[in-house]
């Protein structure tokens, strides 16, 4: 880079003069060509010039001013990457010059400090102005070059700086956005166990709103959830782990996440994921409860089969072959009532994971129950109970699954033959009703109190009392009956009192077509 | 002879146990709901009591110990509970703890099928404490 050619510039009187007016066009071609810009400000034409060769040698694109207002008329035309400028001597002070340079060109513009007072104060003051260099003269052309590149090389670093930290910027803005459009919730809490962001469904979750100062049991009031974010924080060095976390927030159930949050391999704080498993949460419940249920149901029946065949089994009715065969009798209807249940258990099972074979057919309402009422004929002939069906004229057509319609009307007539009275009656009546069909289903039975009836439709209810203890069921009848008409947007109610009968009413949607 | 009141809401169960401990020499009554237990052991004023957990409701059982507890002359009557429920369903029964015996009102869990040797068992050991005692 040294130039042994060139001569020392200290005011050299230059054979040709500084072009003060190069095209604003080249001016941003050279930018193009990532030629260095120069500006030069000296009131010495020959000053001017002597810097011009020397820098245009080098590749920059030079333009010259001899003062203050004509170096800043230039610039507005054509900006410059570097600016040489007089500490004085030029029509206007150095500094100031050096501040219009600096806001006209948004701190883009590297200012040299060009002077003869090579005083330290000068140096320090004008650097305080914002200048980047200061450069005494006379200056040999290797330091001139030198401090120009160097100048040039600032300038490049802020450019990359500033194009750096917008793209930062916009990262920041974007990450923010990303997670404040979350479904799930996200903490994070810095080493001093301090929140120090919170996303909006994070606030939703934890029903608190982000402020500084919180504390980690303001967030957190659940010790497992506090305690797992502790652990993560203290092992984070050692080991890197992600710890899942049940959170019981109000009616919701959460799972936290918790990760630490390393910064150049350093535990900096801990980042905690919400996510709302309220849904699964609650079905996993209802399965459990179910479960258990089902539990319960299938051990009582066999309890007292196995109970029967244990006293059988102790002999002391050997001599008493009548009471054996009853007991036997017994086990046989509730064997058969388990192995109902298991079917039907079975049916919910199935129908549950869409594996029931369905076939959606125009059906006539009044034929289908014509040939359920034909079915329970023998069974209500046994005890005497009046089975009948009335319906209008002409088919009731539905669209539904024969196999569908068939469980619906058969748990309902099934019922009303258990539970109703010898010598009783069940009438089967169908009318329209608006849109839909209305089946009533009608029995001269025991009847339910309203308490009865609140859960009648819920699994394994059964109405247990004296009238009802010896009347086998599974207690799944009517609540697959619900379940299998909430299918049809088709529903199921009902009407009853204690030893007056009750009516089931079924509400089907008609076929309009 | 000793009295023992059977509630359970399964006629099946009841018809044998009373069948059996009838056999046995007891004098036996049955109920199958809490509000007929609990006019029967006032009315017969049994030595032993045998209560289903699950009736009417999940913790019928419970409720009818406690009410039975209230009742003249029965606040000490041996109390053995049989069930059918799993233990998962959110109860620990735990008749062997005095606070568990106390919150329960029940002297003993059995799980249901109850070996009818073992129901034997459990009644004579409960009549005999009762002898003892008294």
């Amino acid at each position: 880079m040294p130039d042994p050619a060139a001569p020392a510039v200290s005011g050299a009187h230059g054979a040709r003069p500084l072009p003060d007016h190069v095209s604003a066009a080249s001016l941003i071609a050279a930018r193009d060509r990532d030629q260095v810009r120069v500006l030069v400000v000296d009131s010495e034409e020959g000053m001017r010039e002597g810097i011009r060769r020397i820098l245009e040698r080098r590749g920059c694109l030079v333009r010259g001013a001899a003062d203050g207002e004509t170096a800043l008329r230039v610039f507005s035309e054509c900006p410059a990457d570097v600016a040489l400028v007089p500490l004085s001597g030029a029509g206007m002070d150095g500094a100031v010059l050096t501040e219009q340079l600096l806001r006209r060109s948004g701190n883009r513009t590297v200012v040299v400090i060009t002077s003869a007072r090579a005083s330290v104060e000068a140096a320090v003051e004008v650097t305080r102005q914002g200048a980047f260099d200061f450069l005494v003269k006379p200056f040999s052309p290797e330091t001139l070059v030198y401090a120009v590149e160097h100048a040039a090389q600032e300038g490049r670093l802020i450019r990359e700086r500033e194009k750096y930290l917008s793209e930062l910027a916009g990262e920041r803005t974007l990450s923010r956005q990303l997670i404040n459009s979350m479904h799930e919730g996200v903490v994070v809490f810095n080493i001093r166990r301090e929140p120090v962001l919170m996303n909006p469904r994070a606030e939703h979750f934890l029903g608190t709103h982000f402020r500084e100062g919180m504390a980690l049991s303001d967030l957190f009031p659940d010790l497992d959830a506090a305690a797992a974010v502790e652990a993560v924080l203290e092992s984070a060095h050692a080991r890197p782990e992600c710890r899942l976390v049940p959170l019981a927030a109000g009616e919701r159930r959460l799972q936290c996440s918790i990760s630490p949050l390393l910064r150049d391999g350093e535990p900096g704080g801990v980042i905690v994921i919400l996510r709302d498993i309220t849904d699964t949460w609650k079905a996993e419940q209802d399965k459990n409860r179910f479960v258990s249920m089902v539990a319960h149901e299938l051990k009582s029946p066999l309890s007292a089969i196995i109970n029967y065949l244990n006293v059988i089994l102790t002999g002391m009715f050997d001599d008493n072959p009548a009471k054996i065969r009853e007991m036997l009798e017994r086990c046989k209807v509730r064997g058969e009532a388990l192995l109902e249940l298991v079917r039907d258990l079975l049916y919910i099972n199935s129908r549950d994971v869409g594996k029931v074979d369905r076939t959606i057919e125009p059906l006539d309402l009044s034929a289908v129950l014509a040939s359920q009422v034909e079915f329970f004929k023998v069974q209500a002939d046994k005890r005497r109970i009046a089975l009948s069906l009335e319906s209008p004229p002409g088919p009731c057509m539905v669209k539904a699954d024969r196999g569908d319609l068939d469980r619906i009307f058969m748990n309902l007539i099934s019922n009303g033959i258990k539970y109703n009275r010898d010598r009783g009656s069940l009438r089967l009546r169908i009318t329209e009703a608006g849109p839909d069909w209305q089946v009533a289903v009608t029995d001269t039975g025991i009847g339910m109190s309203e308490a009865e009836q609140a859960s009648l439709f819920q699994e394994f209810y059964r109405v247990k009392s004296h009238k009802t203890s010896g009347i086998t069921g599974t207690g799944l009848g009517l609540a697959t009956v619900r379940r299998v008409l909430a299918g049809y947007n088709g529903q199921v109610t009902v009407q009853s009192r204690p030893d007056a009968g009750s009516t089931f009413n079924v509400v089907f949607p008609r076929e309009t077509a | 002879m000793a009295r023992i009141l059977i509630v359970d809401d399964d006629l099946d169960l009841l018809e044998g146990q009373k069948l059996f401990l009838e056999k046995k020499g007891y004098v036996v009554h049955t109920a199958l709901t809490i509000e007929d237990g609990l006019a029967r052991a006032l009315e017969s004023a049994p030595d032993v009591i045998i209560a289903d957990l699950m009736m009417e409701h999940y913790d019928s059982g419970f409720v009818f110990c406690k009410k039975v507890r209230e009742l003249p002359g029965l606040a000490k009557v041996p109390i053995l509970m049989q069930t059918a429920a799993p233990r998962k369903m959110g109860f620990t029964f735990d008749a062997s703890s005095a606070p568990g015996r106390e919150w329960m009102k029940v002297d003993e869990v059995l799980t249901k099928p109850v070996p009818l040797e073992h129901l034997l068992g459990k009644i004579e050991q409960y009549l005999s404490t009762k002898a003892r005692d008294a």
